[in-house]
């Protein structure tokens, strides 16, 4: 087993040894096509290596410090060398080749293969993979993704979420089935919300995606389970979603997870709470809090939420009379969210 | 817009090609560098140069339509410029030439239809390698060097949106997975929806789910060749025709054509039918692909050729749609006629349509239409007694079944002698087209004519000489009918020999009868081998003595490989049980010691594949 450990940690040191061979040295002239079908075998083995051990906290520490090994000394040999980490390695054969298309010295005759256009598609996965047309395939995807995605308005959430929060739902099935502590599972998560900083609203698509997946099995569920109370926790993330989602994404989440209801519900709760009525304008705003939403928008929430979930009706309405009762149950606009909120509502 | 950030962009230095000029002035400098050679058209050139300007990323329907609308033309430009640039001396003369070079097909590289498709972005590349030089000599190569590298790194490596790639990055999906998965997402969307029922009201302010198809299958013109697009255009393809808003985009159907011309599409059985079915242009295709390889190949035994026909899915095509079958017919009518007959055509079309029946046959009988569909030029009094297959029906039967068939036709043929009206002609000629699909029943014919003769073979007669000589143009019936009937007078007297040598005399007059023409065996000549083959072996006589004589005869006429044709039409009919049963066991055998015997004196072989590629190019030639 030490042995076997021994030897995996070898290969790592070699494949990343020659991602950054292949990115910033001269040695890539010497390079022909069997020495870049090689090279490409080596990263598909880093691939493999991050899917076999990612979920095996005590293999990814040791494979982690080894990496940081080859780091300093790759460091110390090439300028402007980047780290490469165990996350990185999932994406191996891309990193590959980034570097070598940026490495002027890569011969021409190894671009022609990689953009060559007339082979057919690779389909098998066998070790001796070719590498011909690498990059024309890559480029024919790509840009048919392109052509397609005007028409695919059907898909509320996108093809493009679809298919991360499938991936989202993957990564937390195989995280949860391990048995792994909860504080891992939720790192994970906000690794990925840190990942998607800049787009908030992205990520509230690929979560979307991920709750609406259908549940085929019990570790669906589980998944879903454990982003929905995620979720409860990310009071921001939840927010943006209640005001950035269409409202027919927002019907079909209330719809199948209660418990995404009831926080809908708690959210509407709190966004009319701090609202203030504004003797200037006559309307209510929202002063401190942000996404803003307008009373007007509240109500058309509260009217998609009953829609969604008829038998909620009575209950939300009941609440919100228990309210108006607390704010003193008069019936003069202005004066209570709660009373100028129902009087909308059942109208 | 993008193409102002992009680094490196300006192929040429700033003196010759700059943003800052108008693409008019530089086409200008295009004029001044004219020498003698040949240079592109400038009007088209600026034609498409402002299309690429236009066009830019093709991201918008109205841009993505107007690229997909110009793609043939802007593939036969491109492959004219390619070739312009592989005449250029090196890059620098190309830049001084064209110095919008750079500017066009870097435009062209982002633009999602065109690079998305396989031929254009072939043709795009390898007009960037025509520009690499492999030892630049100058600044302006090596600039150049420097760009291509880097167009063809940001196409393949470079992700748009930062937010996904992010994203993708923290799940551990690598960018090449990524884009498959996405396009296969969006491949089974739009699936989905084209699969959606009709609801078209016949209000037309009204919304239909078939609004979206011809936009879906312009989008699909670039996505042809692209296996992972398969699925979308396989259900494009087959979608039924029902509502007036379904219409596929021709320019898909004209891609879709040309891409199946070169072997570039990987679509599924169904799909290719419903292609036949939308693009007559790859139906005439298939069916030239399958008469070439079919004719090229004389040498194989007719049930490999029947397995070929089959495996070419064209028979069920035919029997799934009506209109296939009407387009295969009349080609093999056009082949026909263009053949005067040959005997290759004429078995090729009886195995198309024994299996075409078969896949009839096969069909659920709610999806079967009446036969008489198929055939509507076909003299429908004969179409039942004909398309019956001998099997199907008592071996007593047969002799009355052919009798009334020749009588049938006999009429037929003498109203036509009467009128002489080309409507007449074309009568006997459908009469004698649904004779030949159904060949099978002339195998019987020559069966029971040669195991009745002398008595009351007439109509057998008539209906055999019917076959080789449809028409009395340069035929004349009447003396074939009399020179067929001599050569069977003269087989029964050759075949009844019980002792001794056979009549050398004798064998010699048949062969003189069988060698009129040199070139090409005649109807005639062919009307006496299917007899003489008939003889051999269907004749009471010994095994020896009947192989001596076809030996003989054969070898002496040189029309040893239409002698193992006929055997092996012969031979396939027996095994679909088209033989008087008491005797198949004893024909079999018999057929098959006659094939050995003409299979060893087979030395050299007639130059018949070359003969069958000719026929089918002029074929080829004539329907286009």
């Amino acid at each position: 087993m030490e042995r076997h450990m021994e030897a995996v940690l070898k290969n790592l040191t070699s494949s990343v040894e020659l991602l950054a061979a292949a990115a910033q040295s001269g040695v890539v002239e010497q390079w022909d096509k069997q020495t870049l079908s090689r090279a490409f075998r080596w990263a598909r083995y880093c691939e493999h290596l991050v899917s076999r051990f990612h979920n095996n906290p005590a293999m990814v520490r040791v494979m982690e410090k080894q990496l940081q090994f080859t780091n300093q000394s790759l460091r110390a040999a090439f300028c402007g060398y980047s780290d490469v980490s165990f996350s990185d390695l999932s994406r191996c054969q891309h990193l590959l080749l980034v570097g070598l298309l940026n490495n002027p010295k890569l011969p021409i005759s190894l671009m022609k293969m990689l953009f060559d256009t007339t082979s057919p598609v690779n389909t098998n996965n066998s070790e001796y993979q070719d590498v011909t047309g690498f990059c024309s395939h890559i480029i024919q995807s790509k840009f048919a993704c392109k052509v397609l995605r005007p028409l695919t308005h059907s898909s509320l959430v996108g093809a493009d979420a679809e298919v991360q929060g499938m991936m989202l739902m993957v990564r937390l099935a195989a995280l949860l089935s391990q048995g792994s502590e909860v504080c891992r599972t939720e790192h994970f998560l906000d690794s990925v919300l840190q990942g998607c900083e800049g787009e908030p609203q992205h990520f509230c698509l690929v979560i979307t995606a991920a709750l609406l997946t259908p549940k085929n099995s019990s570790a669906e569920t589980a998944s879903q389970d454990f982003l929905l109370n995620w979720l409860e926790k990310k009071n921001s993330v939840l927010q943006t979603m209640c005001s950035a989602l269409p409202t027919t994404l927002l019907m079909e989440l209330a719809k199948k997870h209660v418990k995404f209801r009831d926080a809908y519900v708690d959210l509407l709760k709190k966004w009319a709470s701090d609202m203030e009525y504004s003797i200037d304008d006559g309307v209510w705003v929202q002063n401190n809090s942000t996404p803003t939403v307008s009373f007007q928008k509240l109500t058309e929430h509260f009217l998609t939420l009953f829609e969604a979930c008829p038998s909620q009706r009575d209950n939300v309405k009941n609440e919100l009379i228990a309210l108006k009762i607390s704010d003193g149950d008069f019936d003069v606009s202005g004066l209570s969210v709660w009373g100028d909120l129902l009087s909308v509502l059942n109208r | 817009m993008f193409y102002t950030t992009r680094p490196g962009f300006f192929l040429a230095p700033p003196s010759e090609c700059t943003w800052t000029r108008s693409p008019m002035s530089q086409l200008q400098s295009l004029n001044l560098h004219q020498t003698s050679e040949p240079l592109l058209d400038v009007q088209e050139m600026q034609f498409w140069l402002d299309k690429a300007v236009a066009w830019g990323q093709a991201d918008s329907p109205d841009t993505q339509k107007d690229s997909c609308l110009h793609f043939r033309r802007l593939i036969e430009f491109l492959q004219q410029l390619l070739t312009h640039i592989n005449n250029m001396s090196s890059t620098t003369e190309s830049m001084k030439r064209m110095p919008f070079l750079g500017q066009f097909l870097g435009r062209l590289c982002w633009n999602s239809c065109i690079i998305a498709d396989d031929t254009s972005r072939r043709l795009l590349f390898q007009c960037l390698w025509g520009l690499y030089s492999e030892q630049p000599g100058n600044a302006v190569e090596r600039k150049a060097n420097q760009w291509i590298r880097k167009v063809l790194c940001q196409l393949a490596t470079e992700v748009d949106d930062v937010a996904v790639q992010e994203l993708n990055k923290s799940m551990g999906l690598p960018p090449e997975e990524y884009h498959l998965k996405v396009l296969r997402k969006m491949v089974a969307l739009l699936q989905e929806n084209v699969g959606m029922s009709c609801n078209f009201s016949g209000n037309t302010n009204e919304r239909c789910s078939c609004d979206s198809i011809l936009a879906t299958s312009e989008a699909c013109v670039p996505l042809v060749s692209c296996p992972e697009a398969a699925p979308l255009i396989g259900a494009l393809l087959q979608r039924p025709a029902t509502c007036v808003r379904a219409h596929l985009s021709e320019d898909f159907l004209d891609a879709l054509s040309s891409a199946y011309s070169s072997q570039g599409l990987s679509l599924e059985e169904p799909a290719i039918v419903s292609l036949w079915y939308h693009s007559l242009s790859s139906l005439e295709e298939a069916m030239l692909s399958l008469l070439e390889s079919v004719l090229a190949d004389t040498g194989s035994p007719l049930q490999k050729l029947e397995e070929r026909i089959a495996q070419s899915v064209l028979p069920k095509a035919c029997a799934q749609h009506c209109s296939i079958f009407l387009v295969a017919s009349d080609i093999f009518r056009s082949v026909l006629k263009q053949t005067e007959g040959n005997e290759s055509v004429k078995s090729l079309i009886q195995i198309f349509t024994s299996c075409f029946l078969r896949e009839m046959a096969a069909l659920q009988p709610q999806k079967c239409i009446s036969l008489k569909a198929f055939f509507p030029q076909s003299p429908q009094r004969l179409l039942v007694p004909l398309l019956t297959l001998p099997s199907e029906m008592p071996q007593k039967a047969w002799r009355h079944h052919l009798n009334w068939l020749s009588s049938s036709l006999q009429r037929l043929a003498e109203e036509e002698d009467s009128s002489s009206s080309t409507r007449g002609n074309h009568k006997v000629f459908e009469a004698w087209f649904l004779l030949v699909q159904c060949s099978q029943w002339m195998q019987v014919t020559l069966q029971l004519l040669v195991m009745s003769v002398p008595e009351d073979c007439g109509p057998l007669l008539w209906l055999l000489t019917f076959y080789h000589h449809p028409t009395n143009r340069g035929h004349n019936k009447a003396l074939q009918l009399t020179r067929a009937r001599e050569a069977l007078d003269h087989l029964l007297s050759l075949f009844s020999v019980l002792a001794g040598p056979l009549p050398f005399d004798r064998l010699q007059s048949l062969v003189t009868l069988l060698s009129s023409q040199p070139q090409q065996p005649s109807p005639s000549s062919l009307l006496i081998l299917n007899l003489l083959v008939g003889f051999a072996v269907f004749f009471q006589q010994s095994l020896n003595k009947s192989t001596e004589i076809l030996q003989t005869v054969v070898d002496q006429s040189g029309l040893v490989d239409e002698a193992a044709c006929v055997l092996r039409s012969l031979e396939l009919r027996l095994n679909e049980g088209s033989c008087l049963s008491g005797d198949a066991n004893r024909v079999h055998l018999r057929i098959e010691a006659l094939q050995n015997t003409l299979t060893h004196m087979h030395a050299g072989r007639s130059p018949a594949v070359n003969q069958a590629r000719t026929l089918t190019h002029s074929i080829a030639g004539e329907s286009t």
